[in-house]
């Protein structure tokens, strides 16, 4: 609080009315009666001392403190005291609160990022004008409404705590989405049935306050229509950088000796300080190798124009707020555990032993399983290439032909309801005999809802494909020669990986507990006539051929016997498979909380109370689908420096270190103030005078 | 009736120091003529076993007195005379203004027990009693009394005066003067607390030539006052106001002034013959009685 009129008018101020006040109580004394049996020499006893002293000695007086205690507030009131305040924002008002992973950094205060923003959002919901109206919306990965439009105050305080910690990357599209929905007025435009409704903006421009610390990976894509983007502001939250973060880390088994367990980790500094720290190697919680590292500052140098943005292979892109980035050398460390001879299953984690700011990539986890060899059906009428490739690498294969397929007993097939075998490839094949599992199809389709195949194609090249995706890994598909495929009619869920000119090539499709890897063609058909085989394409005497099916299995079985799998980044659903008939199961989560979740007599369970990271279980749960991962992997969000400049829909917006201050004035709570204590000193003024 | 008046007495004067009482005797440093006779020795020449002097007989006097023996001798009438016998007048002057109902114990009461015991006393050695109470002048009187049988009517009459009046012990003395014109014992019971003076009133009474005892009685709340804060302290009698803050120096000043007014009074009657006891109502009386007064002289 400071003072407009300085201390000088307050002195002054209080000298003109303390000392009357107080002479005042030399004069006025409210005395109690008392009778004497004469007050002679009493009164001779006054005078006696009133000839030596002209003055007596001031008592302790409440009524006296009192009223000194109103002349001190109105001295104060007169030297135009001031205070800080928030700006007084307008009637209609959207919080976005950013709670992703980055904002659980806990500044120096001992405060987190979130609980900072959050005390910042309640300042500005504080000083909204009487009548106005807020909605709180928490961004992470997903963005929720905490609070649809609300004018109670104390109900936006309550919604404003709830909106949780996640350790989610940051995205704003949704949010902003979402304002954007409930800020627009539905107008019927005429009386008649079906006339046409129009969608305005809402009567009142709303003001946008978004709360974060600038580490959003989409800000820059996003597409504002409705929202005042001149009026929007942004506050950044949060100071500290020092950081260590796990980047990437895996755990595979060695080729030739599957007993041995290789984990391999990426870890960054992203602080301005060199840091020396260990990363531990644990496995079910046992403490198995350490390694210990020297990370220079990763201080930020600018990449070279048009040059590779990011030297590792698991980092995300660099936040669309922040220029592009270069790690310093010497910030990042490739950390090579020794191998472990482990040859059986659990829970691998690596954890840092450092004390930065941020804990949730301070460790990772995966799972591995016990070494086995992936068993396969191959169905087919015989496939050179297959027969070929398929026995030199580590599955057991079981044959059968397409009729053999088709007439079999299930018991062969299935067990428990699900595919007995971890993947079934079909060449050439198309049924319904399915169950959940995985299953590669070549030439043919599966018979299920959405799926089917259309003409044939022939001499078609191919257009597109994902050389990003696992399974295409290494695949040079584009110089592959087709000669016919079918066309391919898939539901909008599938996702392609190699695309022709109208229609998928090659696609992923899950389904009902059921994994495909569809292609439009086989290397081999059938010749209509004769019946003989001839040769669809070249693909079997690429070299990448090979690379593709041993791809494709690892993908497809979740490289079940080489690498640790189902990691998940934190927000995204995760699938346990179930056993048959089981209504239930019970999902801990890392934090020790147990969901319990209803499997709808389906054998696959999706689960998506992912926030945070570490190791979810599931039980009951088909084994080797029963865990699963959840590591944060995100370099923008483990870049916590908090960015002071954020490129927001294509323009930049200067963030705000806090709530704009305005001065406010003091002098009425003084005044109220003055009113209590005079009411105070009035009754106790009274009582003493009536009872 | 003896039962009513055996518990009027225990009221004011206890059975068991009433038989004490009895072994004293009031002393008058001075003699004086009585009216009757009495158990005392008088200048006066009067009827008495003890001898005092002659003188030559004149006629008509009472030929009874006639010496004999000398007139055997010497053939000349003489008249034997001898010290007549009188009695004493014992006058108490008691104080029953609205003051003397303050105090705790009451000064008042403690008054009244004094004026009991005193008069019990001197009516038990046939000396004329005289009670007279008053406030703004005299308001009760109980006058002539002799003999210890009427012990009860004292008792009863200064039983039911009450405290009440504003005090004025100049107009008090004025009318006990007119009435009461026998020299003798006078004590007064009182706080002497007058706003027009003590000393003219008494003053008065010095002109009857009385033994003039004065008992001034305080109560422990003027000796040592508990009072504290900022009070209206109230007159009892003519509800005069003064408004005081207590202090420790006021009480103090207050202290001094009652010891300046006590010493003043003392002084005022030692100057002029009279005798000056000065008692709280806290004391027990009975001390009083059998000692103060006794070390004073009232009693042998």
């Amino acid at each position: 609080m400071s003072f407009l009129a300085g201390w000088g008018s307050i002195a002054l101020a209080a000298g003109i009315t303390v000392p009357p006040l107080v002479l005042l109580y030399f004069l006025k004394l409210r005395r109690a009666p008392q009778t004497v049996s004469t007050t002679l020499l009493w009164k001779r006893a006054v005078e006696d001392l009133q000839v030596n002293a002209p003055f007596q000695r001031i008592r302790n007086n409440l009524l006296l403190w009192l009223q000194l205690l109103i002349l001190l507030l109105a001295a104060i009131a007169l030297g135009k005291p001031i205070f800080e305040g928030s700006r007084q924002t307008e009637d209609t008002l959207v919080v976005l609160l950013d709670h992703s992973a980055s904002m659980d950094v806990e500044e120096k205060n001992g405060k987190t990022r979130l609980e900072i923003a959050k005390e910042q959002a309640e300042s500005i919901i504080e000083s909204m004008p009487g009548g106005g109206k807020a909605m709180l919306i928490g961004f992470s990965d997903r963005a929720t409404v905490a609070s649809a439009f609300e004018t109670d105050r104390s109900v936006l305080r309550d919604r404003l705590e709830s909106i949780p910690q996640t350790n989610a990357a940051s995205t704003l599209t949704e949010g902003i989405a979402l304002a954007e929905a409930y800020m627009q007025n539905l107008v019927i435009a005429g009386d008649e049935a079906g006339a046409d409704i129009t969608v305005e903006s809402s009567a009142t421009p709303a003001r946008v306050v978004i709360l974060t610390d600038g580490n959003i990976e989409d800000a820059e894509s996003l597409t504002i229509k409705r929202l005042p983007t001149d009026d929007m502001q942004i506050i950044s939250i949060g100071e500290r950088d020092d950081n260590v973060a796990i980047l990437s880390m895996e755990a595979k088994r060695n080729y030739e000796y599957p007993q041995l367990l290789e984990v391999f980790s990426l870890v960054r500094n992203f602080g301005t300080e060199a840091v020396r720290c260990d990363a531990n190697l644990y496995i079910n919680d046992k403490h198995v190798d350490v390694q210990s590292m020297a990370l220079q500052p990763g201080s930020i140098k600018q990449a070279a124009a048009g040059g590779d943005a990011t030297d590792e292979k698991n980092a995300s892109p660099a936040p669309a707020s922040k220029e592009n980035r270069l790690p310093a050398t010497g910030s990042t460390a490739s950390i090579a555990f020794d191998p472990v001879e482990y040859e059986g299953g659990g829970v691998v984690e690596v954890r840092l032993t450092v004390d930065d700011a941020m804990r949730a990539d301070n460790a990772a986890w995966t799972i591995v399983q016990p070494p086995r060899n992936v068993t396969v059906l191959q169905v087919g009428e015989g496939n050179l290439f297959l027969d070929r490739v398929l026995p030199t690498l580590p599955i057991q294969i079981t044959k059968m032909t397409p009729s053999e397929y088709e007439r079999a007993d299930e018991y062969k097939l299935a067990e428990a309801g699900r595919l007995k075998f971890d993947l079934a490839i079909l060449d050439n094949h198309t049924t319904e005999r399915l169950w959940p599992g995985n299953y590669i199809f070549m030439g043919g389709v599966p018979k299920i809802e959405g799926v089917e195949s259309g003409r044939l194609v022939d001499g078609g090249i191919v257009f597109d494909w994902d050389e990003s995706h696992p399974i295409l890994r290494y695949v040079n598909i584009g110089k592959v020669l087709i000669y016919q495929w079918q066309e391919l009619i898939l539901p909008q869920s599938a996702e392609p990986l190699v695309e022709g000119q109208e229609t998928p090539i090659m696609a992923l499709l899950s389904q009902d507990g059921m994994h495909f890897l569809i292609s439009a063609f086989s290397l081999v058909a059938k010749d209509d006539i004769s019946g003989e085989a001839l040769l669809n394409s070249d693909w079997g005497f690429k070299p990448h051929f090979p690379v593709f099916l041993q791809n494709a299995i690892q993908y497809m079985t979740g490289s079940l016997s080489f690498k640790g799998v189902h990691n998940v980044r934190p927000g995204d659903p995760i699938e346990f498979a179930v056993p048959e008939n089981t209504d239930e199961i019970q999902v801990r989560r890392p934090d020790g909380f147990v969901a319990k979740v209803q499997t709808g007599q389906f054998t696959s369970v999706n689960y998506a109370g992912t926030r945070n990271v570490g190791v979810y279980s599931a039980k009951p749960a088909i084994e080797g689908r029963d865990q699963y991962a959840v590591n944060l992997f995100n370099a923008s969000e483990s870049n916590i420096a908090p960015s002071k400049v954020l490129k927001l829909a294509g323009s930049n917006v200067e963030a705000t270190a806090a709530v704009e201050h305005i001065n406010k004035p003091f002098w009425p709570y003084l005044f109220l103030a003055m009113l209590a204590v005079l009411l105070l000193e009035w009754a106790i003024y009274s009582k003493r005078i009536f009872v | 009736m003896a039962t009513a008046t055996s518990t009027k007495s225990n009221d004011l004067l206890d059975p068991e120091f009433i038989a004490r009482l009895e072994r004293l005797e009031m002393v008058s440093k001075k003699i004086f003529r009585g009216s009757m006779r009495g158990e005392r020795r008088s200048r006066r020449r009067g009827e008495s076993a003890e001898f005092a002097d002659h003188r030559n007989y004149v006629v008509g006097d009472d030929l009874r007195f006639l010496d004999w023996n000398i007139y055997a001798r010497l053939e000349r009438l003489f008249i034997k005379l001898f010290l007549e016998e009188v009695d004493l007048h014992v006058n108490i002057l008691v104080d029953v203004s609205k003051s003397m109902a303050w105090g705790n114990p009451e000064k008042g009461r403690y008054a009244r027990q004094i004026a009991a015991a005193l008069s019990y006393v001197g009516l038990a050695n046939n000396d004329r009693v005289s009670i007279y109470s008053y406030a703004n002048g005299l308001v009760g009187e109980l006058a002539g009394l002799r003999g210890k049988r009427l012990l009860p009517k004292v008792l009863d009459h200064l039983q039911t005066v009450e405290c009440d009046g504003i005090s004025d012990f100049l107009t008090a003395c004025k009318q006990f003067s007119l009435r009461h014109s026998h020299p003798g014992i006078l004590i007064v019971l009182s706080d002497f607390f007058d706003k027009g003076g003590y000393e003219s009133g008494l003053r008065m009474l010095l002109g009857r030539k009385s033994d003039v005892y004065c008992i001034q009685i305080l109560s422990p709340e003027e000796l040592e006052p508990q009072l504290s804060g900022e009070l209206r302290l109230t007159d009892i009698e003519d509800d005069d106001v003064a408004e005081v803050s207590m202090s420790r120096a006021l009480i103090n000043r207050y202290k001094q002034n009652l010891q300046a007014y006590c010493r003043g009074l003392q002084e005022y009657c030692t100057r002029r013959g009279m005798t000056y006891a000065m008692t709280c109502s806290d004391v027990p009386f009975d001390q009083v009685i059998l000692n103060v007064l006794r070390r004073r002289g009232l009693f042998k």
